[in-house]
């Protein structure tokens, strides 16, 4: 079937050709690359999102599926051991994101045309050969069809994100940022590369899918722990090897590649990274934050969610960490005074809300949550980009105040984008957040008491976020101007304002694609989500894991309306947003944040989490090393000196023999031949 | 004969070079080195051989003669290549033709001979990675150590006598001690040659005798210690390995990049050729300590890294770290664990190659390599900053590039090692190289590449030479090319390490 299918791979490779004209273009012969890089950038990722949307479409008018080797990286001698190779997987999951991410991308490469070409930058070619390259690499990233390429391209977007955090390397700031992005993400790799080679070394396949016969590592995994099902002889072998059984074992690859997860997706206690990487420029964080880095966290979860729903135990950890991660960050973005540090940290917070979906078997509220925060994400980043833009690049909101009449096109799609963002109906944050938040309702209820706690934990982030939303709406845009920059800002292009209005009306409007509760009200089949995943491969759709869910796991759902949790939910937004309205309106707000005292040192301190992680790699790490290095020098190399000076020369006549006594280099030089001659010689009957 | 046209036209090259004015001997060295690098291309392109050439392999280039009789045993010239040999041979000379492309700015007096040693050293390397008798291969062996030590005696840095003489020393008693294991294994076969293959098929069909009274048993783990430890000098294995920092920081750069490149893995191929395709069941008795001390090197050559201060030190001490990944490989003993090993001997050998040759780009400019005297040099090189840069992430094992690959390999393998016992828990810990790797590699560029442009010496900071960043983007390109193609080196070198497994166990 010639169509989409065919023309797929040129979704990931467009933006790389345009990292390749960027990078060579912009070395031998800047002044033939437009805009700087931006326009080949614009193109390609525009020509990304028209093949996504047709991959889309296709997707949806056919039970056909692609899931095809493109190339074979390693070819395995003899048939015991394993291929390793790149290839594509388009299924419904993998085709909703592209589209998802190649829309970001396009419109964050038009932003950044406004945001950075007008600033007499230097070194624009460099970025946006860090924009394609990022593009090129997240892309890739979702269309694997197996973890090790998932892995591969995991790590280049890590790559990605140190390049672009770091850009303005000049400054000690971003360059600090970016190592400690990697670092921390790094850090989450290191589990989650353990966790790829078990998965090979378990299942013998790193396929997220069933190709042709051989089935992927989630199907065999469910053979291997549904005891009605046959147990596959390479994973009850390498059983066997390790000495557990399958759910013990199983479990730890699940909370290994977690760990990756964790470190790139911003989750507690691997976050720290996040806030640090708003040192970069602004459109970068709005794609880290919204469609590429983040995201690939909770995606690969998605991706692999056949592995995860039989195992019971980790999914109530990863319901529990994101829920306290949604809590915690919440809190932390409470008392910040920058504007895109509110961000940063609603964005670890949503995520967690993501994480808790999917722990609480909500596998299709996390693919919406995520779908809609990155829409209102990215719009909220670049709505705060826009500000920055006309603050001269001071994102105190302190400093601003009154900017609604002077920007109204960035006030009204931030606004639109701070409802979605607090869950306030009708906007899109609302429907996403609520079916979440029902979800682990009705399978705690249904008996899963950590499940229970969690969503506890997120309906109190709730309220935190409906308030620190708004604090940051209010000081922005309303009451009067506070500075001089903030009563004549800098005016913005349609370059800058034509990403907003696209992201501001899908803000409002893209939650009514799965409007769970009006379905319940009216009885019209109107949660289309639901059916868009309930197809897919052979054990890769939403009914295999529910399946899974409740044969495994033991998820059971309680009958409940979703109506009443729903109102409960809006009713924390509204009053977490109605008590920042109380507190900050008017034309000279005042910071209460003095009343929280100890809570307010601790919050603006982030829960001290960056100074223990800072302790660990300069308290512990750095004087471990160096202790080890004098161990090295001195006891090691000590022996080695100590022996050489009673054999051969004595510690003084090392010194003598430095000064240069020519005899003793030829000596020496000579004693390797000598040696050979002597040891044949000797044993061998020479003499 | 490809193989003596390789030898002769290097040598022959190296005496050219050795006799021609200091003017010229650079470009000479170059335009000569150009010719064994084809030639190794040559070989790879008509290679045609299959299976180990120890266990019986159908070898290629291969030449087989008389040479010496002593007593009863007959010294023949045995040489020829397959899968490893081959793989080790093409990382010789094409990371020689590129050191030499990157001596032509930082060495400045006695070139002619600086060029003909190392071209000498080239065609003493080729030997090593070709030789199959016992007797051409130790000479080789031995012929590499001569250039070193003066290259790193004449043009190394200030305490450059101690360094080479430390060197020498230490390698050569360890060639000594490796020497008397094998020679003592020899003695209780009842064999008439240093053939090596016909010492290892004589080896694998139990023909080993008791010699002075040791039954054989006792003899193949003497043998085996004498001669791992032997190797693990030349690795350098953790304790074995505090000449190489020393060895490092005073050689000139280009020299470190032979040294780091290709020097270090006659140690690993050594080891692969004898303790582990000879005597397997030692291999396997050992296995546990092998591992520990892999992990050790791994973790400790990490740590070790990230106390120094000076950037040749740094990536010396990783190198350490590198080559702990090889010898897990080994000892892993199934196809990914000792293919990826290999692989990753060619792999590391690029890298670090990259990696000295980045460092000594800076060194050139700066005259000091100290991460406190530098800061935000991008902003005076950008040119140097991204191919550091990307060394740099090369080393971390970004994957695309080589070095991705090999540790992958290695991790695949010892995972699911049937041969090492808890091969689960040894691969988790040494795993965690990767993370203190990245550690310390972006702290150093951190500082030295990024920040506020400041420099801590008498000299301009100014772009380098065209001819210095040519040598190194070659280089990247390269470890692209091998990152994103394997296939290229990796078939091969699986054909010549599955004999290993049949016989050694963990296919």
């Amino acid at each position: 079937m010639a169509g989409a299918f065919d023309y797929a791979a040129a979704i990931p490779l467009l933006p790389l050709f345009s990292f390749v004209i960027a990078i060579v273009a912009g070395h031998f012969a800047p002044r033939l690359l437009p805009k700087g890089g931006a326009i080949p950038g614009i193109v390609a990722t525009g020509g990304s999102l028209l093949l996504s949307g047709w991959l889309y479409v296709t997707v949806s008018g056919t039970e056909q599926y692609f899931n095809q080797e493109l190339y074979r990286w390693t070819t395995a001698l003899g048939d015991e051991a394993f291929d390793l190779s790149f290839g594509l997987l388009l299924d419904p999951l993998s085709a909703y994101m592209l589209l998802i991410v190649s829309l970001i991308t396009f419109l964050v490469h038009v932003f950044s045309m406004g945001y950075m070409n007008d600033e007499g930058e230097t070194g624009l070619p460099r970025y946006y050969a860090g924009l394609g390259l990022f593009s090129f690499s997240m892309l890739a990233f979702v269309a694997s069809s197996n973890i090790l390429m998932a892995f591969m391209f995991f790590e280049l977007v890590g790559l990605c994100s140190w390049l672009l955090i770091g850009f303005w390397f000049r400054e000690p700031g971003p360059a600090s940022a970016a190592k400690k992005a990697f670092l921390v993400t790094r850090f989450g790799d290191y589990f989650f590369l353990i966790g790829v080679v078990a998965i090979f070394a378990t299942f013998g396949t790193g396929l997220f899918a069933p190709r042709g016969e051989s089935l992927g590592f989630p199907q065999l995994a469910e053979h291997a722990l549904n005891p009605e099902m046959h147990m596959p002889e390479h994973v009850a072998n390498f059983l066997g090897v390790v000495g557990m059984d399958a759910n013990t074992w199983f479990a730890i690859i699940g909370l290994l590649v977690l760990g990756g997860v964790i470190g790139k997706s911003a989750q507690f206690p691997l976050h720290t990274w996040l806030p640090d990487a708003m040192e970069g420029p602004t459109p970068v964080s709005a794609l880290i934050h919204a469609a590429t880095m983040v995201a690939a966290g909770v995606y690969l979860v998605m991706r692999m969610y056949g592995f995860y729903a039989g195992l019971p135990n980790v999914l109530a950890l990863i319901a529990l960490v994101g829920a306290f991660t949604a809590l915690m960050a919440a809190t932390m973005g409470v008392v910040k005074r920058e504007i895109k540090q509110v961000l940063a940290y609603s964005t670890i917070s949503q995520y967690g809300y993501m994480m808790l979906a999917l722990g609480a078997g909500g596998y299709v509220a996390a693919t919406f949550h995520l779908m809609t925060h990155a829409i209102f994400k990215a719009l909220l980043f670049l709505g705060a980009g826009s500000v920055i833009i006309a603050m001269h690049h001071n994102e105190n909101m302190w400093d601003m105040g009154g900017l609604r009449e002077k920007m109204p096109v960035t006030y009204w799609t931030f606004l639109s984008g701070s409802l979605a963002l607090a869950g306030i109906f009708p906007f899109a944050g609302f429907w996403s957040k609520d079916e979440i938040l029902y979800e682990a309702l009705i399978h705690g209820l249904g008996g899963q008491p950590l499940i229970l706690l969690a969503y506890a934990l997120g309906l109190i982030a709730v309220f935190f976020t409906g308030f620190y939303t708004f604090r940051m709406v209010i000081l922005t845009f309303h009451g009067e101007p506070r500075t001089e920059t903030a009563e004549d800002p800098h005016g913005v292009r349609w370059n800058v304002k034509f990403p907003l209005v696209v992201l501001g009306i899908l803000a409002a409007v893209v939650g009514f694609v799965n409007m769970a509760p009006v379905k319940e009200l009216t009885g019209a089949n109107i949660t289309y989500l639901h059916t868009w995943f309930e197809h897919g491969l052979e054990g890769v759709s939403l009914e295999a894991y529910h399946h899974i869910l409740e044969a495994q796991a033991g998820y059971q759902a309680a009958e409940l309306s979703s109506i009443g949790p729903g109102l409960v939910s809006l009713a924390l937004a509204l009053a977490g947003a109605g008590l920042a309205w109380r507190l900050y309106s008017g034309p000279e707000p005042e910071a209460h944040t003095d009343r929280l005292g100890v809570v307010k040192d601790v919050w603006y301190n982030n829960y001290y989490q960056d100074e223990y992680q800072v302790w660990l790699a300069e308290g512990v790490t750095m004087p471990l090393a160096q202790v080890a290095d004098k161990f090295d020098q001195g006891i090691i190399d000590g022996i080695v000196n100590g022996v050489s000076s009673v054999s051969l020369f004595s510690g003084s006549h090392i010194r003598r023999v430095q000064t240069g006594v020519v005899t003793n280099y030829a000596a020496l030089l000579t004693l390797g031949l000598v040696v050979l001659a002597l040891g044949v010689g000797l044993f061998g009957g020479w003499f | 004969m490809l193989i003596e046209v390789l030898l002769l036209v290097t040598v022959l090259s190296a005496i050219a070079v050795m006799v021609v004015d200091d003017e010229i001997a650079g470009r000479l060295a170059f335009g000569l080195s150009l010719l064994p690098l084809a030639g190794s291309l040559l070989m790879y392109s008509g290679f045609d051989g299959s299976g180990n050439a120890l266990l019986g392999g159908d070898i290629a280039y291969q030449t087989k003669a008389e040479w010496i009789t002593v007593g009863p045993y007959d010294l023949g010239y045995h040489v020829g290549v397959d899968g490893i040999g081959l793989a080790l041979v093409v990382l010789t000379t094409l990371l020689m033709t590129l050191a030499i492309l990157s001596s032509w700015t930082p060495i400045d007096e006695r070139q002619s001979q600086f060029y003909g040693l190392m071209l000498f050293m080239e065609a003493s390397l080729i030997g090593v990675f070709t030789a199959l008798d016992f007797f051409a291969w130790f000479v080789a062996w031995e012929f590499v150590l001569v250039p070193m030590y003066f290259l790193i005696a004449i043009w190394g840095g200030p305490r450059r006598k101690y360094a080479a003489i430390k060197f020498f020393v230490y390698t050569n008693v360890a060639s000594l001690v490796m020497f008397i294991g094998f020679i003592a294994l020899v003695f209780g076969l009842p064999v008439q040659s240093l053939d090596l293959p016909t010492i290892t098929q004589s080896l694998q069909a139990g023909e080993l005798g008791s010699l002075g009274g040791i039954s054989a048993d006792t003899l193949r783990a003497i043998a085996f210690i004498a001669m791992f430890a032997g190797f693990a000098v030349k690795v350098p294995m953790v304790p074995f390995h505090t000449w190489l920092p020393d060895a490092h920081v005073e050689a000139p750069t280009p020299v470190s990049v032979i040294l780091a490149g290709v020097l270090l893995k006659m140690g690993t191929y050594a080891m692969l050729r004898f303790n582990f395709t000879m005597l397997p069941g030692q291999a396997r008795d050992f296995a546990i300590p092998i591992a520990v001390l892999a992990v050790i090197s791994v973790i400790y050559g990490a740590m070790l890294a990230m106390a120094q201060q000076d950037l040749k030190r740094i990536v010396a001490y990783s190198s350490i770290s590198s080559m702990g990944y090889v010898l897990l490989g080994l000892i892993a003993y199934n196809l990914y664990g000792v293919g990826g090993a290999t692989f990753q001997m060619v792999a590391h050998g690029l890298i670090s190659g990259l990696m000295f040759m980045s460092v000594g780009v800076i060194y050139n400019v700066a005259h000091t390599r100290m991460v406190g005297d530098l800061s935000g040099l991008a902003d005076r090189m950008p040119v140097t900053a991204t191919v550091f840069t990307a060394a740099a992430f090369g080393y971390m094992g970004l994957p695309l590039m080589a070095g991705f690959a090999g540790e992958l390999y290695i991790f695949l393998g010892a995972m699911q090692s049937t041969v090492l016992p808890y091969a689960q828990l040894f691969t988790a810990v040494a795993m965690f190289g990767i993370v203190i790797v990245a550690g310390y590699l972006l702290f150093a560029m951190q500082r030295v590449l990024f920040g506020p442009f400041r420099a801590d010496t008498d000299y301009d900071i100014v772009p380098a030479a065209v001819h210095d960043q040519i040598s190194i983007v070659v280089l990247i390109l390269v470890i692209v090319l091998f990152g994103v193609v394997p296939d290229l080196l990796y078939v091969n070198i699986q054909d010549a390490v599955r004999p290993i497994l049949a016989i050694g166990g963990g296919l």
